[in-house]
């Protein structure tokens, strides 16, 4: 059989680049495996429930059951989007030091689909080491979900076991969301082939996007008080609700950091300042990628917060007692994964910019531009947009529940206090996700021997 | 006393010798063309008189004060704001305008912005930049692009400029171009200068040429232009020296 000439190169392409090929590759498959080994947990929680839900061994289980799989529903609704979103930044960072290259190859007149099939085949494999190495985490995380007690017991390994199918699924799901991951970061490269190559000013964001989000949250809030009569809805509006702010937060996110991203650079007075403000600026929808799961994750702590609101109802039932108590841990189980989530995408995401730049900062450094500097805007660069981005989403769902649940939910103190208590451990987690990408910066700063890309 | 002095300088890379025991001296306002082929050491060289890299052994002085002993701190320091530079290509950060890049290194010495940015205007249009401030590295030309490394090489008013292959990315023409400003604005300014090329041409614009090979210099002091007729493609009569300096940020 006649392999394509260019699809032959995909080993090469992988083994060359040396150093900074191999730690994006490295860090790609962790991301990958990260995600695989949460999403095979997730799952298995689901189907151990529905398991419970359809041989029930209690009173509990019989009764609440299928309540117990609904809130298991929402919470992979939930923790779906921050999944795929560190899907995506993994195949971004498994296609950014290649992009390059396969510029290169476009102006040496490789065909689009020779480029697209050559990056694609990489980033698939990438994509199926991450599920297999996944799997195996999942596996090693197993005697951790089997100490959390739900339903007044914990699970057992072999109720949180998804099966040989569903593994071969994620082994099959995984590559092609990276391939699809890869293949819209890769649009640019097919387009045109200079576009990669050249930095260029983007279009600013337009302020229709804010103006659609605004009409969707209204017409939520008004069609849950028309409709929190029904209890039958409440669920779905529930959902429903959900999928309007994930749609409607990543439509607006770029956009409000679009412009927090020109006022700082308005006040901009040092160079630490300018260059975060310009690099926010430069690509709001990169910054995006960055804290927006955070953003996304913050927005769930909002809703969360009128979870204590829920469970602390009257009642001396213990079986009452029993599910209030689940539905917290719950809700906590879920907000941690999403933070997790969240900080790994902001640590992936910052690793592929810094590698994005690394020949500018390389020689800025030569150029005596202080390491400190450049610490500095990489620290500033993500913490700025992710306060403004976690508290403004927490608001947001403060707000657009409260036709729902009232001013109980803001007044109850607890609630209030896990949504401070979730976003200070969340911010925390990406500060440490995005510390730990210094290294790798220090190490593109100190290359004196700086390639021609 | 020269501006800049290296003696018995010896670098090197593991088992490697890039540097095998080089004597150089830069005068006031001097320009310097280190050629040689691609390993034979004159990037090497560049590094270690330009304070990026500490020789293995030698001294580098610069107005009689040895440089080679400080500190990455101190010597990063120097590099800002005592030396300009100018690479082969893409040096400009991407996510900055022309101006910002250039006002940049006077920031970084203390200047405020507006001062900066305004320097860095002055800057652009003396080396012909009117217009490009507000754009971004993607959206100039290459030439422009190193002019405005120019540009930003001398914001700060230098006492030496390095230029590793300044030209190696340019067509002949605009590298042509490109080696004037940098040869007539560091002059203006009153900087010497320090080309590394592979380029004949390139190394004709300077006052003096070294060869490198082996880690050696082995051709020292061959004058190509000193005080002899107009520059490669000069026009005779044409104003040399027309940049008088837009002023820097200090």
């Amino acid at each position: 059989m006649r392999v394509n000439p260019v699809l032959a190169l995909a080993p090469r392409l992988q083994r060359a680049g040396g150093r900074d090929s191999r730690t994006t590759t490295v860090l790609a498959v962790t991301a990958f495996a990260v995600s695989t080994a949460l999403s095979l947990s997730v799952v298995a929680a689901l189907l151990g429930f529905m398991e419970r839900a359809a041989h029930p061994t209690t009173g509990l289980e019989r009764d609440a059951g299928g309540f117990y799989v609904t809130l298991a529903v929402v919470a992979t609704i939930l923790l779906l989007v921050p999944l795929l979103t560190l899907g995506g930044g993994a195949a971004r960072l498994g296609v950014a030091r290649r992009d390059a290259r396969l510029a290169a190859l476009r102006l040496l007149g490789a065909t689009p689909r020779e480029v697209v099939g050559l990056t694609l085949v990489d980033t698939a494999l990438q994509g199926l080491a991450g599920a297999v190495a996944g799997t195996a985490l999942y596996g090693a995380l197993l005697p951790v979900w089997t100490r959390i007690p739900f339903q007044g017991r914990p699970f057992t390994a072999a109720e949180l076991w998804v099966g040989v199918p569903v593994v071969l699924l994620a082994w099959l799901a995984v590559p092609l969301l990276a391939v699809v991951s890869g293949a819209v970061s890769l649009r640019r490269v097919v387009v045109s082939p200079l576009g990669v190559a050249q930095r260029v000013s983007r279009p600013g964001l337009k302020a229709v996007r804010v103006v659609v989000a605004v009409l969707a949250f209204v017409a939520f809030m008004v069609v849950s008080v028309i409709g929190q009569s029904f209890a039958a809805v409440l669920v779905g509006m529930l959902l429903a609700g959900l999928a309007v702010a994930f749609l409607t937060l990543n439509a607006v996110g770029p956009w409000a950091l679009g412009v927090l991203g020109r006022v700082r650079l308005w006040r901009a007075r040092t160079p630490e300042q300018l260059l975060a403000a310009r690099r926010l600026l430069d690509d709001p929808r990169a910054v995006w990628r960055v804290v927006g799961g955070l953003g996304l994750a913050s927005f769930v702590a909002g809703c969360l917060a009128v979870v204590p609101v829920l469970v602390s109802g009257p009642g001396t039932d213990p079986d009452d007692a029993t599910v209030s108590a689940d539905v917290l841990t719950g809700a906590l189980l879920t907000l941690a994964i999403t933070f997790l989530l969240a900080a790994v995408s902001a640590g992936i995401a910052q690793a592929a910019s810094v590698l994005d730049r690394r020949r500018e900062l390389s020689l800025a450094r030569l150029a005596g531009v202080p390491t400190e500097l450049f610490d500095g805007v990489r620290r500033r660069e993500v913490l700025v947009p992710v306060v403004l981005v976690s508290v403004g989403s927490a608001t947001a769902a403060l707000v657009m529940f409260f036709p729902l649940f009232g001013a109980a939910a803001l007044a109850a103190p607890q609630g209030l206090l896990l949504l401070v208590g979730s976003l200070t451990v969340g911010l925390l987690l990406v500060v440490a996700a995005t510390e730990a990408t210094r290294p790798l910066l220090h190490r593109v700063l100190a290359d004196t021997v700086v390639r021609a890309d | 006393m020269p501006r800049l002095a290296a003696r018995g300088l010896v670098h090197r890379f593991g088992v490697t010798t890039a540097l095998a025991g080089v004597d150089v001296e830069l005068g006031d306002g001097e320009s310097l063309a280190v050629m040689g082929p691609s390993g034979s050491g004159k990037s090497t060289l560049l590094h270690v008189l330009a304070g990026i890299l500490v020789p293995t052994s030698g001294v580098v002085t610069l107005r009689g004060r040895e440089v080679q002993g400080l500190g990455e701190k101190e010597r990063s320091l120097l590099r800002r704001s005592r030396y300009g530079f100018v690479f082969q290509l893409g040096q400009l950060l991407s996510e900055l305008s022309a101006r910002e890049n250039v006002a940049l290194p006077a920031m970084l010495t203390g200047t405020s912005r507006a001062e900066a940015e305004a320097a860095a205007d002055r800057w652009l249009a003396a080396l012909g930049l009117a217009g490009t401030e507000g754009r971004r590295p993607g959206e100039l030309s290459g030439g422009q692009a190193q002019r405005v490394a120019v540009a930003r090489a001398l914001v700060n008013r230098p006492e030496v400029v390095f230029a590793d292959e300044p030209t190696g990315s340019l067509d002949q023409a605009t590298g042509h171009d490109v080696m004037k400003v940098l040869v007539d604005s560091t002059r203006a300014v009153g900087a010497s200068l320090v080309v590394v090329t592979h380029d004949a041409d390139v190394a004709a614009w300077c006052d003096r040429r070294i060869d490198v090979r082996d880690g050696l210099v082995v051709a020292p002091g061959s004058t190509t232009r000193a005080g002899v007729g107009p520059r490669p493609g000069e026009r005779a009569g044409a104003p040399g020296g027309d940049l008088l300096g837009p002023g820097g940020a200090r």
